[in-house]
């Protein structure tokens, strides 16, 4: 209460107040009774209404928790579904993963083979983990080795020791295809098999189609051979089927060096071979950590969705929501103007 | 129930009684519709319509924000207004079929002087007195219930009981 004021008012108009005061404004009877009749109202519901208000500030809090406990729930769920995954596309990929030791459970497991009756472009990755910068130099030599006795041929080789770092050595070996599933399983035996990864195209059709233009090419030279054998076959007709023939001779060669190439390529499987004196260690804690770390990245890609359904969401309203902002202030602004009015001319 | 307060255990409600709060109150909620409409039986109407209301709406009656005649005044207020607006199409409509038919003059809140005096205010003045002086609100919540300023509910409130005091003095010369 503003007391000077009050006192101002008071003191300024003091018989008036006095006056105003003493006016007889009390209620009828009448109207004392009709009040009086309502009684009291059910205070039940003044109870409900309480711990409706009450269950609002206690919902959006809720709302919040109930989101981020479903954020970490899907980030446990996709973390520990990922490894299957993982293992079921090993299975697929015949990859030998090793987590220590590799090398006598590489052995153990056979790598997808070729097959046989069919023309297939082999391509395999594997990569080895090795003791130490000797084993480096054995191994990198023992499958330059290995690959030669199997009839192939080593395409490159980077071998690497920088000081401090540990030692690494690339392969491109080039194996026949019959082999391939040997020259694997002698290269998993260098080491631990950190990693593989086998990729087999199947090249059976397209030989198939190169063997088909190269037999309708041939076909074609024949015939053409055969007419133009013909004395008495008019010069220009002569001519335009001299010409199909040198056309025809150049595609089959053509057609020929491809399917010699096609064949060549699905006689050798290529092998990209890393060897590495990195230890198991990092890889090891990386693999637990990566579990944490997925939950974490599940659990947050979660979050980031439901962000931005919400900010989409909000996108959207947010004009429907200015427009009603909009629309209820001229409406109070309207009615506050009305008021003044109708209070003014009574 | 009589005039004893509701109270619920450990949810810190203290509550007066519906029928206790009308009791005290009814008083003063009339005398603030009579002077804002400056008549006596619509006043009556009004204040029967303003305890239905608050009747049905006492569930969300919070103490905590304001006092019971505070916001018996607003469900008065609201009332009053909604009864000037159907006064206001009434009078249209009659203005617009019987044109020729007298204005009703408005009643001022009794016959004395200072009845016909506070009869030459508006509306407006008549009820930041009402409020004021009568009810003994104080400034700031006379000014939330206006929903003005109050300064400017304080300039009303002077202006007003300026005017009147003038009125009555020209009346009686």
């Amino acid at each position: 209460m503003s007391a000077p004021e009050t006192t101002d008012f008071e003191r300024e108009f003091e018989s008036l107040v006095r006056d105003l005061r003493a006016m007889p404004n009390e209620a009828p009877d009448e109207l004392r009774s009709r009040v009086r009749e309502l009684g009291e109202p059910v205070s039940a519901r003044r109870l409900g209404g309480f711990f409706a208000r009450r269950s609002l500030l206690v919902l959006a809090p809720a709302c919040l928790l109930a989101l981020v406990g479903a954020a970490i729930v899907h980030g446990l769920l996709s973390s520990s579904g990922s490894p299957r995954q993982a293992v079921s596309a090993e299975h697929v990929r015949g990859a030998l993963r090793s987590r220590a030791g590799g090398a006598t459970h590489a052995r153990g497991r056979a790598p997808l083979a070729p097959a046989p009756a069919r023309v297939q472009d082999y391509q395999a990755s594997l990569r080895i983990r090795v003791e130490d910068l000797d084993a480096l130099s054995t191994g990198t030599s023992d499958a330059m080795r290995v690959t030669r006795r199997l009839g192939g041929y080593v395409a490159s080789v980077e071998y690497a020791t920088p000081a401090g770092g540990p030692g690494e050595a690339d392969l491109m070996l080039r194996v026949p295809v019959a082999h391939v599933q040997d020259a694997l399983l002698q290269l998993a035996g260098l080491g631990a098999v950190v990693e593989q990864h086998v990729s087999i195209r199947d090249l059976q059709q397209l030989v198939q189609r190169q063997r088909k233009q190269i037999f309708d090419l041939r076909l074609f030279v024949a015939r053409a051979t055969k007419t133009l054998e013909n004395p008495s076959l008019p010069a220009d007709v002569r001519l335009r089927l001299e010409l199909q023939l040198e056309d025809a001779k150049r595609s089959l060669a053509a057609a020929t060096g491809r399917n010699a190439t096609t064949l060549r390529q699905a006689s050798l499987s290529r092998i990209s071979l890393s060897l590495t004196t990195q230890k198991t260690l990092a890889a090891v804690t990386k693999h637990h950590d990566s579990r944490a770390l997925r939950a974490i990245r599940g659990a947050g890609d979660f979050l980031a969705s439901a962000g931005a359904i919400a900010l989409y969401v909000l996108i959207v309203l947010s004009p429907l929501v200015l427009l009603l902002v909009a629309w209820l202030y001229g409406l109070r602004v309207y009615r506050r103007r009305e008021e003044r009015r109708l209070l003014a001319q009574g | 129930m009589n005039a004893a307060s509701t109270s619920l255990p450990g949810l810190r409600l203290d509550r007066p009684s519906f029928a206790a709060v009308a009791e005290a109150e009814l008083d003063a909620v009339h005398r603030y519709l009579l002077f804002l409409t400056a008549d006596r039986a619509a006043a009556e109407d009004l204040t029967a319509d303003t305890f239905e209301k608050a009747f049905r709406s006492w569930r969300r009656y919070d103490p905590r924000r304001a006092s019971p005649r505070t916001w018996l005044c607003q469900i008065a207020r609201t009332t009053a207004l909604d009864h000037f607006r159907a006064e206001e199409r009434r009078r249209r409509r009659e203005e617009r079929y019987a044109r020729d038919m007298p204005a009703n003059e408005e009643q001022s809140p009794g016959e004395g002087l200072l009845e016909r005096a506070l009869g030459e205010l508006t509306p407006a003045e008549r009820e930041v007195v009402a409020l004021r002086v009568l009810l003994e609100l104080d400034g700031p919540v006379t000014a939330r219930l206006l929903g003005i300023s109050p300064t400017a509910c304080s300039t009303r409130l002077s202006r007003a009981l300026k005017r009147l005091e003038e009125t009555m003095t020209d009346v009686r010369a």
